[in-house]
Parts: C-alpha cells; sequence; structure tokens
C-alpha cells in the first residue's frame, strides 16, 4: 500500500488542492444548477464523481498536513541532535583534559618518590642485600610479584 | 443497488488508504557518541621484582605500580564522568 501513497507523494500539493476544489464545486453545480441541461442529464454521475473526488481531496489534504506536521518535527529533533553532538565533543575534549591533568600529575608525583628512593632508600640497600643483616626474604619477592601478576 | 456497491466500494477504498497511516518510518538517527582516543588505552601491567632486587628496587617497583594504578584509575573515572555526560546530553533530546 505504500508504493500507492508513494505515487501519490509524488504529485504536487496544488493537485490535490484542485481535486477537493473541483470536488466541492461538482457537488455544489450537481445541487444547485440542476435546470441546466448536461447536469440533469448527468447529475449522478456527477454527484458521485464529486464526492469520491471530495473524500479523496479531503483525505489527501489531511496527508499534506500532517507531512508537513511531521517533517518540522523531524527538522526540529535534527537540529536538536546536531547540538547534542556538537556539545558531546566539547565535553569530550573537557573530559580529555581533565585526564591529561591528573595523569600529568600522578606521574609528577611518581617520579618525585622515585628520586625521594633513589636519594634516601638507597642508603639502605647494602643492609638489606642478600646475605646482610636484613635480608630480604625470596618469599616477599614471589608474594610480591603473584600480586603484581595480571590474573587470568 | 449499483449505487451502494459504488458506495461500499468507495468505503473499502477509503479504508485501505487509512491502513497506509501504520506505517512508520525513522527518520532522524542519533549516532553513538564518539569515545575519547585517550579512554581507549589500555592499563599497562604491573611490573616485577628480580630475584635479587635491593631495597630501593623493591620501593621504586611499588611506588611505580602505584602510579600505574592512580593513572588508570584516572582513565576510569574519565569513563564514569563520560558516560554521565553523555548520557545527560543524550536524554535531553526528545
Amino acid at each position: 500500500m505504500w508504493q500507492i501513497m508513494w505515487l501519490f507523494s509524488l504529485l504536487p500539493d496544488w493537485f490535490y488542492h484542485l481535486i477537493t476544489i473541483a470536488g466541492v464545486v461538482g457537488v455544489i453545480a450537481a445541487w444547485v444548477l440542476k435546470f441546466i441541461p448536461f447536469i440533469s442529464t448527468y447529475r449522478l454521475p456527477i454527484q458521485v464523481g464529486s464526492i469520491i473526488a471530495v473524500l479523496f481531496g479531503v483525505w489527501m489534504e489531511g496527508g499534506i498536513v500532517n507531512e508537513a506536521k511531521w517533517q518540522a518535527r523531524v527538522k526540529e529533533l535534527e537540529e536538536k541532535v546536531a547540538v547534542a553532538e556538537a556539545q558531546s565533543k566539547e565535553e569530550n575534549v573537557k573530559i580529555v583534559t581533565k585526564v591529561v591533568t591528573k595523569t600529568q600529575i600522578v606521574k609528577v608525583r611518581g617520579n618525585d618518590i622515585v628520586k625521594y628512593v633513589d636519594r634516601e632508600i638507597v642508603k639502605y640497600d647494602t643492609k638489606f642485600a642478600p646475605g646482610g643483616i636484613c635480608e630480604i626474604p625470596k618469599e616477599f619477592i614471589k608474594a610480591h610479584n603473584d600480586s603484581a601478576e595480571v590474573p587470568k | 443497488m449499483n449505487l451502494l456497491k459504488l458506495f461500499v466500494l468507495a468505503i473499502f477504498i477509503i479504508l485501505a488508504f487509512l491502513a497506509t497511516g501504520c506505517s512508520t518510518v525513522v527518520p532522524v538517527t542519533v549516532k553513538f557518541p564518539e569515545v575519547p582516543e585517550r579512554l581507549l588505552e589500555k592499563c599497562p601491567q604491573l611490573k616485577k621484582l628480580e630475584e635479587e632486587a635491593k631495597l630501593s628496587d623493591i620501593s621504586k617497583t611499588v611506588s611505580n605500580n602505584y602510579t600505574t594504578y592512580y593513572e588508570c584509575a584516572v582513565k576510569n573515572d574519565g569513563w564514569i564522568e563520560w558516560y554521565q555526560v553523555q548520557k545527560q546530553i543524550f536524554e535531553n533530546v526528545k
């Protein structure tokens, strides 16, 4: 059925306005101008044809108005989607900036701690070296490495 | 009788036309929002200690691993914020 509607949509709107007007004129003519010989002869076909034309025309008029309403709604939504997409991109930039800044802070702090280790903790390396007074047990290394291992 | 048949036919055609109103299409599509490349980076693996690690090596490795964790946490927080913001934006499109 949509194919028929698609075919109808190919015709310009004024065509349906014309059908509606012609239908209304036909109905009035068949009713009022009975005294004209041509109309009195073909009164019934004119009446039927005009009524069908009015019904079809009014239905198509409704369709045209409805289509216009939905097209306006589509346009409005497209505009809103475009605004939302632009907003989304803006927010992405803000989030990335925040992530980069925070990551930089974390990195700097990590580097500061490593510098502190190189300056202060190295002094105790010999004390904790293998065979030293406080030798770090292998079990400690194993426990640490097991914790750092990616879970499978 | 012929007029009645014509009337029934006209009603049938009108109803058939009205039924076409039930078909709908979706003319507006919303694309899934883009995710920043930065958030798509995977978290690196944690560093391990060598067998003969010195105290300073242990301290540095632990510190580096904490740094790695916090870098990853920042990205995770970024994902949470991204989701909340995008949800808010696209819920407003009505």
